[in-house]
This record gives structure tokens, sequence and C-alpha cells, in this order.
């Protein structure tokens, strides 16, 4: 059974809203943590790992599967929410975030199944994408490579010599996401260093570019369903997003970047989000 | 077997040059080698390589960050990545992504430093690589080889193939034949360059002749020199090295690095916890180094067969 456009979107919608719920659920088991970035991802990741990219949770390593890396590793809270409720791993690891010798701390680790690359320092995520790209087109292997890069963190000279790269070498099976939420750690990015215009940066560089709004799951369902947007460049799709997304208190805020998260905090971010 | 003479005939730094010839071999016996070049084409001599596997080859340009990152994506979709670099750039510059997406993802990249140490003497400071030895050795999972001449960079280089791990291959070292090694290469095994039990020279890299030549200087005057070329500085040569604290009066280090954290450090560690014993290293100590050609660099320093054997004479002399 074909399951029609708008239940598609609807239950999209709700895979978004169970990942947010998620993210508070791991941040107060952790403690603390990086609820701003990590909600304001939780659109496209529902997008990437239920409707776009071709994976199989019960087998992580197979070798055709579609790639994801997450760049801005301090989401990590949201990526461990999809990849439970994918089922990559156990659910019951979302209350069991920062534990002693778990896998499972502020950035994600090649050691859980379904993380494709240790990231949280900044400015790795598309170089590395970008080699897998390349790995797949010199072994003919058809996967498409996924990379999210925070706003913050183009500051970091790396994205461009990897973005530099990745459009020399015509690479349309890599596709770069900017979480574009305007706000870092210190405060509103247009305050700390502009990056903007971000579009037209990127295709200054020889990337095809869309805009979206990261929240709108029509629109983040057709960019996705519509990459490569050229067959011969990378693609980049800017996703407008707000930092917190679902939850008033932490919306748009970088006191939100990475705050403690207590029971309290938990219950009343929770009441905002209502149910799946 | 025996390399390919081409990068025999060659006249500088051939280390860097039996890299780029190992490729070659590496090429043919592995389907998975892949080649990442940031702007060192003939910088390791891999214009050969990459006239056969062109569609094994990545230029990445002068962006060594994005070289490593790309390597380390690489291979993980099961390619086997050997990264041809310059030494001060592809450690200093990207070591958080050596770190980062090789060391601790425990990726199997191979990194081909070429223009270790001074052998870029006169280019300057800012290319002389002095520290990349005690940055590297300080990164779990990661082999540091640094193969003494040309021979041993190729036959280390095609022992890469059996390390399920990051390697670093420090390249800049000999140019005269013959070989200095009789054995043949062995993955974390000293090679035993001379006989002796008064005293231990151990060394890598350049200044391994040179402790042959400072053996045989002290034999005329009936010292013995033991000398170890330690060309794997990680893992170490543990037990190699714990023999000779034994059996011998003192060891003596011998190395193109800085003396902070290269394989002097590395052997003092183990002495100090397992046999203390009496040392003398020789190095280049804390400064950055002037302009000039290599050998008189070495010279000004005290990286010279005559330091080394007169740091064992002193070492006999006053303990």
């Amino acid at each position: 059974m074909t399951e029609s456009r708008g239940a598609l979107i609807k239950r999209l919608e709700g895979q978004a809203r169970q990942i947010r719920r998620n993210v508070w659920r791991a941040l107060r088991a952790g403690g603390s943590g990086h609820a701003g970035g990590s909600c304001s991802a939780a659109d496209i990741l529902a997008a990437l790992y239920f409707h776009r990219m071709r994976v199989r949770p019960k087998e992580p390593e197979w070798p055709d599967r579609d790639r994801f890396v997450l760049s801005k590793g301090h989401a990590n809270a949201a990526l461990g929410a999809v990849l439970a409720q994918a089922g990559f791993i156990d659910d019951s690891v979302l209350d069991r975030f920062y534990g002693y010798e778990s896998p499972f701390g502020m950035h994600p680790d090649i050691k859980v199944a379904g993380v494709e690359m240790c990231t949280g320092a900044l400015g790795h995520g598309l170089a590395i994408a970008m080699g897998m790209a390349l790995g797949a087109r010199m072994q003919a292997q058809d996967f498409h490579t996924f990379v999210m890069i925070g706003d913050g963190e183009l500051h970091e000279g790396s994205n461009w010599e990897a973005a530099l790269a990745a459009s020399h070498y015509k690479l349309a099976n890599l596709t770069a996401i900017i979480d574009y939420n305007k706000i870092a750690q210190s405060g509103p990015i247009s305050e700390l260093i502009e990056v903007g215009p971000l579009a037209d940066k990127w295709r200054a560089f020889g990337w095809e570019v869309r805009e979206i709004d990261g929240h709108d799951m029509v629109q983040v369902a057709d960019a996705l369903g519509a990459l490569p947007f050229n067959n011969a460049r990378p693609s980049a799709l800017i996703a407008h997003t707000i930092k917190g997304k679902g939850v008033s208190f932490a919306e748009n805020t970088y006191v939100w970047h990475s705050n403690n998260v207590t029971d309290e905090i938990y219950a009343k971010a929770l009441a905002e989000l209502g149910e799946p | 077997m025996n390399a390919p003479n081409d990068w025999r005939a060659r006249a500088a730094n051939q280390t860097r040059l039996a890299y780029g010839q190992a490729l070659l071999e590496l090429g043919a016996r592995e389907s998975r080698t892949v080649v990442v070049s940031a702007d060192t084409q003939d910088l390791l001599g891999i214009r050969p390589y990459i006239e056969r596997y062109r569609h094994r080859f990545v230029e990445m340009g002068i962006a060594e960050q994005n070289a490593i990152g790309a390597a380390s994506g690489l291979a993980t979709t099961g390619l086997r990545p050997y990264v041809c670099a310059y030494a001060p750039f592809i450690t200093a510059r990207s070591m958080e992504q050596v770190r980062n997406d090789v060391a601790y993802a425990n990726q199997r990249v191979v990194i081909g430093a070429a223009a270790s140490g001074i052998s870029l003497g006169v280019a300057g400071g800012t290319h002389h690589a002095l520290e990349d030895l005690a940055l590297m050795r300080s990164l779990p999972n990661m082999t540091v080889i640094v193969p003494a001449d040309a021979e041993e960079a190729y036959a280390a280089t095609l022992a890469t193939l059996d390390i399920d791990g990051p390697v670093y291959m420090r390249l800049g070292g000999r140019v005269e034949e013959p070989p200095l090694n009789s054995e043949p290469f062995r993955l974390g095994r000293a090679a035993q360059l001379r006989a002796g039990n008064d005293l231990t020279v151990i060394a890598c890299g350049a200044l391994v002749e040179m402790s042959v030549r400072a053996s045989d200087e002290l034999r005329k005057d009936g010292i013995h020199v033991r000398v170890l070329n330690m060309h794997t500085i990680k893992p170490l040569d543990r037990d190699t090295i714990l023999a000779a604290a034994a059996e011998t009066r003192g060891i003596v280090t011998a190395e193109e690095h800085h003396l902070t954290g290269g394989l002097g450090g590395a052997v003092a560690e183990l002495l100090a916890v397992e046999h203390p014993t009496r040392m003398r290293m020789i190095g280049m100590p804390d400064e950055f180094a002037v302009v000039g050609p290599t050998t008189k660099i070495r010279a000004k320093y005290g990286m010279s067969a005559e330091a080394i054997a007169n740091a064992c004479r002193s070492l006999l002399n006053h303990g």
C-alpha cells in the first residue's frame, strides 16, 4: 500500500516531534546538553531517516547504505533519538546518556551502530563526507552521502577546503545540509562573525543550492526528494531553522545552545511538545 | 623482492621517492589502494602511480586538513588511503583531523610525510618538521615509522598492508647507498647494525647512518658500540631496548627531531620506569633551527657522527 503524500507528511511530523521529545529525555538523563541545535535539526533528521535515506537499521554496516555525517556533532541527542526510533540502537539508551563508559556522550562516536564518524570538533564533517562520496564513486557504489553542518560551524575554514574539492570533483552524490538556526554558543552568529549570504557563497563554490524552511515538512521532504539538485554538482540545502524549535523557552536563545536540563524543565518541555 | 631502480638514481632525499614507488607496487597488490595528494605529486614521486591508477588517485590541492578528512572518509568505504604531504603541514596544521578523523576513529589511513626534520633546511623554520614525532606518537592507535634509507622506506611502506589502523611514515633520510640494513624490515623490531657491549646507540631516520659512522670510529679506540636502527617509534621495541640497557653501560639516542617527545623521549620513558639507565640524547635542542643547508644545520646543533661519538665518550668517562 502506497502512503499518500498527506499521510507521509503527517507521519514525518509526528516522528520529528518524537525526536524532540527524546532529545529532552536524553538530555534529562545526562543532566545537561545541546537542546537548541538538536531541536533545530529534528525535522530534517526525521525526513532523512524515515523517508529519504536508504538504510537497514538491523544491518548498520550494509555497504550500500546511504551515509549521514552529523558534522555539528553537539546535536548528538537528536542523532541518538533518530537512531533509536529507527531501530539501530535500543531505545533505552536515551535514558543512559553520558553514562560512565557509555558510547553516548555529548558527541557522536562510531562505536554506536549507525553513527558513521566521530564528530563534534567542528569543521570536520564535510571533508569526511566528501571522502565517502569519492569512495562511492571509485567503487561504483550508488549510495548518497549527507552531511549536516551548523551555520556557526561554517566559521571553520576547513569547510571551505572541502567545498572546493567536492565541487571540483562534481560530487552529485554528496549533499550538505546547513542547519541555519543563526545562533551559536555565545550569541547571534551575525554578531560573532557573519556567515551570510550563504546561498551566494555555496553557489560561488560551485554547488547547486536550495533554501527551505527547515521546519515545514512539505518543503523538507520535497527538497530531499529532489536530490541531487544537479547531476554535475554537489547539492547544498540551506534549511532556515529555529534554535530550540518546539519549546517556547528554548527557542531563539543562545542560552539553550547548551544548558542544564532538570526534571522540572523536562516536564515543561514535554508539556509543550505534546504527543508524537 | 627488490625495489625498482628509478628512484635510486634520483639525487636527493630518496625515502620520499621510495614511498611513492612502493605505492606503485601497492596499487598492483591491493586493489583498494587509493592515493591522496596535497599538491605533492613530484615531491613523493607518484606520477607513475597516477598514470597507472588514475581512477584510484585524488588530488586535494594545498589543503592538508581536507586531505586527512577525505582520507578518513575514503577509509570508511573500505578503501586503503595513502596520503602524500609535507611533514610540517600534515602533522601540525591538520593535527586535529589526524587525531579525531584518523586516530580516534581508528581508520586505516597511511600518512606519508615528506620533507621531515630539517631536510628542507634552506626553506627555513616554518618548513622544518622537528615536532612531528612528538605529535604523532602521542596519539593512541597510531603506528609511527621512521625509515632510515630508501630501501627501508620501500619495505616499510609495503609492510603497512598488514597494519590494521593509522600509520605515520616519516620520510626524509639518507641519500647514499648501500642500504644500511642487512636484515629484512620487521615492523616493531629494531635492526641491529653494529654489535657491541660497551654502549648502545639507538637511532632513527637520518641519524642512523651517522650512528654507524660513530660506532666505526669508536671501534678504532677499542670502544664497541651497539647500533640499533629503531625504525618503528611506535609500537616501541621494548625487548630490544631493555636488553641493550641490561647488556651495555649506557644508551645514546640520536634523531633529527626536538629532544622533546621524539625517539629519545620514548626510550627515556621506557627506561625510567623499567630499567633506569645512563643516557645521552642527540637531537634538536629547544629552539627553532636556523636557515641553511641541512648538513650545516645538523652540525650546528650536534646532530652528527662526531657529536654521537662524543656523547658516547662522555657517557663512558663520566657516567
